[in-house]
């Protein structure tokens, strides 16, 4: 699932049915959309140079302050943290200040475009986690040409952050880039493409067994593309005890399974698919995605985006009321109303206007909120899937249906809820720097996620942030 | 990818997973995929290593002839329980003489491979032994292997077993 921003403000719930040609001309209609937005984009980015800058956050009543908030003052500051280096989460901005770290190895379909041209997406991300989490995002592309350069980077950065949030690496680099960056440093690492779009994925899942009757434990599950995101899934899912027998990977090569040609291959290039080979699929089976599907309750794709990758007939083999979930964008492995006519009981899909949105939006800000409130150590399974399941928590308090597995954007006020669920799982796992009550922590989180909103508001009412140009018509050709 | 994957062999399975016993003419046909998957396994750590076109008949007459000559040992391992009789892994070894050196007969083990289920559980170290007694038998004093340089799984896997590098062998393409 690629990344997207917060819905449009009235997502459709309703199924959509269209004919052919008009499925065709809404396909044109929204390549034409995006077409338009990515002109708008360019010329935004000009008019504004940059989408974030650092504001000062303490009064300046004159630049005798200065003496305060720099030299000689800030001597004091500095010889207290180098006595007890723990209050550098106290008396600087580090416990609210994530590094959205990248390579641009893999930067959201556009491939392997580098660390200046990651830029715009790692300010962007920046703005997201600032304007929904209140987390102050600092963009660091960095050029490094190995997995070791990258490590040593991020590793020599931590002390300025209270997170690492990696993002838009390729896989599989990106999994051991995780698992030893987590090791090394004693701050929380996420990896968004892997994590976020896996508790995402979780959380809906954990509802549409629910709305489906059934339990992870009991599920046959397929996950379709073993990129960062399904291979994340396919851990989680794993913890939360999901028989590994039951659990089906599928690739462009095929099932993935213990004895498939390229099993050594897998060995030595990519560990964690290769040790998922021989833990899942206990049915043994081989072939491709129409074997897998043979009476599974749940296909999950997070695939290169494909239209009619999954077909009816894939939907019509799998167990009564399947649920269906395609992740890929823009364009799902199967149109919701397709799967919904052949028989799926749940579809979700990776977009804001159809139902069931599974969006990392959902998670990273909430999770980073509640790691930073609570100053966790780490970021280990149990608080991945603390997050997945309040997230799915949220979506039952407001009325889980086949049509509402998840929280929308809208539904924010599930967020902080969120936010306190990751911190008390921190305090649990005995990773917290600061231990508060659950209320605390909410209280914390629902005032430190609402106030950027304010405050953007507050910056465009002083005209300190300069009104949105209007859009100069694209030039046409004569 | 082969017709029917195996089913993982039950998880509560105690000792080795395998039975180790010599090669048969009957085997090469089972023998020469493992084969393969591990010379295409060795492509994988260096690019002198690619694995020809034609490496399939080759390996089918290699093994063939090794049956047949006294100074080779082709064991076999097959699986436990319901994959009795499945052929899941190989050992493919020669004798050598050493013209300068004492002892003066090298037991080489080529090839050793194991299907990935059938590994970490004892299945490796059953095979390297069952092939360490059947060189000695034939008058080997020292028992050697070759692999790949860069395939630091297999340097930790006969380290752990006594092996130490004694000689290497350096590449250069023409």
């Amino acid at each position: 699932m690629a990344e997207s921003a917060p819905a449009s403000p009235t997502p459709s719930r309703l199924p959509r049915r269209r004919s052919r040609s008009a499925e065709a001309e809404a396909d044109r209609l929204r390549e034409g959309q995006t077409e338009e937005l990515g002109r708008r984009a360019v010329e935004l980015s000009r008019f504004y140079a940059g989408k974030i800058e650092t504001v000062p956050k303490v009064p300046v009543r004159s630049l005798h302050d200065f003496s305060l908030w720099y030299t000689p003052g800030v001597a004091e500051v500095s010889r207290a943290i180098h006595r007890a280096p723990e209050l550098s989460f106290e008396l600087t901005g580090r416990w609210n200040t994530v590094a959205i770290v990248t390579d641009g190895s893999r930067v959201l379909g556009l491939g392997d475009i580098g660390p200046r041209a990651a830029l715009p997406v790692m300010e962007g991300k920046a703005l997201l986690f600032k304007f929904l989490g209140g987390v102050d995002a600092i963009p660091v592309p960095i050029a490094v040409n190995s997995p070791d350069a990258f490590l040593a980077t991020a590793e020599a950065i931590a002390p300025a952050f209270g997170g690492i949030n990696l993002e838009d690496i390729a896989s599989p680099k990106c999994f051991g880039i995780l698992e030893e960056l987590a090791k090394r440093v004693e701050i929380p690492v996420w990896h968004d493409d892997q994590l976020g779009t896996a508790a995402a994925t979780v959380a809906g899942l954990l509802n549409a067994l629910e709305v489906t009757g059934r339990t992870v434990r009991e599920a046959r599950t397929v996950l379709l593309g073993a990129g960062a995101a399904n291979l994340a899934t396919a851990r989680l899912l794993l913890a939360l005890g999901h028989e590994p027998g039951r659990l089906t990977l599928v690739d462009q090569h095929g099932v993935l399974h213990a004895e498939r040609d390229d099993v050594d291959e897998l060995s030595v290039r990519h560990p964690w698919k290769y040790r998922l080979a021989l833990r899942t699929n206990g049915g043994g089976r081989s072939g491709g995605l129409a074997q897998a599907v043979e009476g599974a309750d749940v296909v999950i794709a997070a695939s290169t985006p494909v239209p009619g990758t999954l077909r009816p007939e894939h939907v019509h083999a799998m167990a009564p009321h399947p649920i269906v979930f395609a992740l890929a964008n823009p364009e799902p492995e199967i149109w919701p109303d397709v799967a919904r006519a052949a028989g799926a009981a749940v579809v979700a899909t990776g977009r804001s206007d159809f139902a069931n949105q599974v969006n990392n939006s959902l998670v990273f800000p909430a999770v980073f909120r509640g790691v930073l409130d609570a100053r966790s150590k780490g970021m280990p399974d149990e608080i991945v899937l603390a997050a997945a399941h309040e997230l799915a928590g949220g979506a039952r308090r407001k009325g889980l249906t086949a049509q509402h597995i998840l929280p929308t954007m809208q539904e924010s006020d599930v967020f902080p809820h969120v936010a306190a669920a990751v911190a008390d799982a921190a305090v649990r796992l005995g990773l917290a720097r600061v231990r508060l009550t659950h209320d605390e922590f909410l209280d914390r989180a629902r005032q430190r996620m609402a106030r950027p909103a304010r405050l953007v508001r507050a910056l465009a009412r002083s005209h300190l942030t300069q009104p949105m140009p209007r859009s100069r018509p694209a030039r046409r050709p004569a | 990818m082969s017709p029917t994957a195996s089913p993982p062999p039950s998880a509560d399975a105690s000792g080795p997973p395998v039975h180790v016993r010599p090669a048969r003419e009957s085997d090469v046909g089972a023998i020469v995929p493992l084969l393969l998957r591990l010379k295409r396994l060795n492509e994988e750590f260096d690019p002198l290593l690619k694995v020809r076109d034609d490496a399939e008949p080759h390996a089918a007459e290699i093994v063939r002839a090794q049956l047949a000559d006294p100074k080779a040992v082709v064991l076999v391992a097959e699986g436990s329980g319901t994959d009795r009789e499945k052929v899941v892994g190989f050992v493919r070894a020669s004798l050598r003489e050493r013209p300068f050196y004492t002892p003066q007969l090298e037991g080489v083990i080529v090839d050793i491979y194991l299907l990935p289920l059938y590994r970490r559980r004892g299945g490796g170290e059953y095979l390297l032994r069952e092939v360490t007694g059947a060189l000695k038998a034939k008058g080997a004093g020292v028992v050697t292997a070759e692999f790949p340089a860069q395939n630091e799984i297999a340097v930790r896997f006969y380290a752990k077993r006594g092996f130490r590098p004694v000689t290497s062998i350096h590449a250069r393409p023409l």
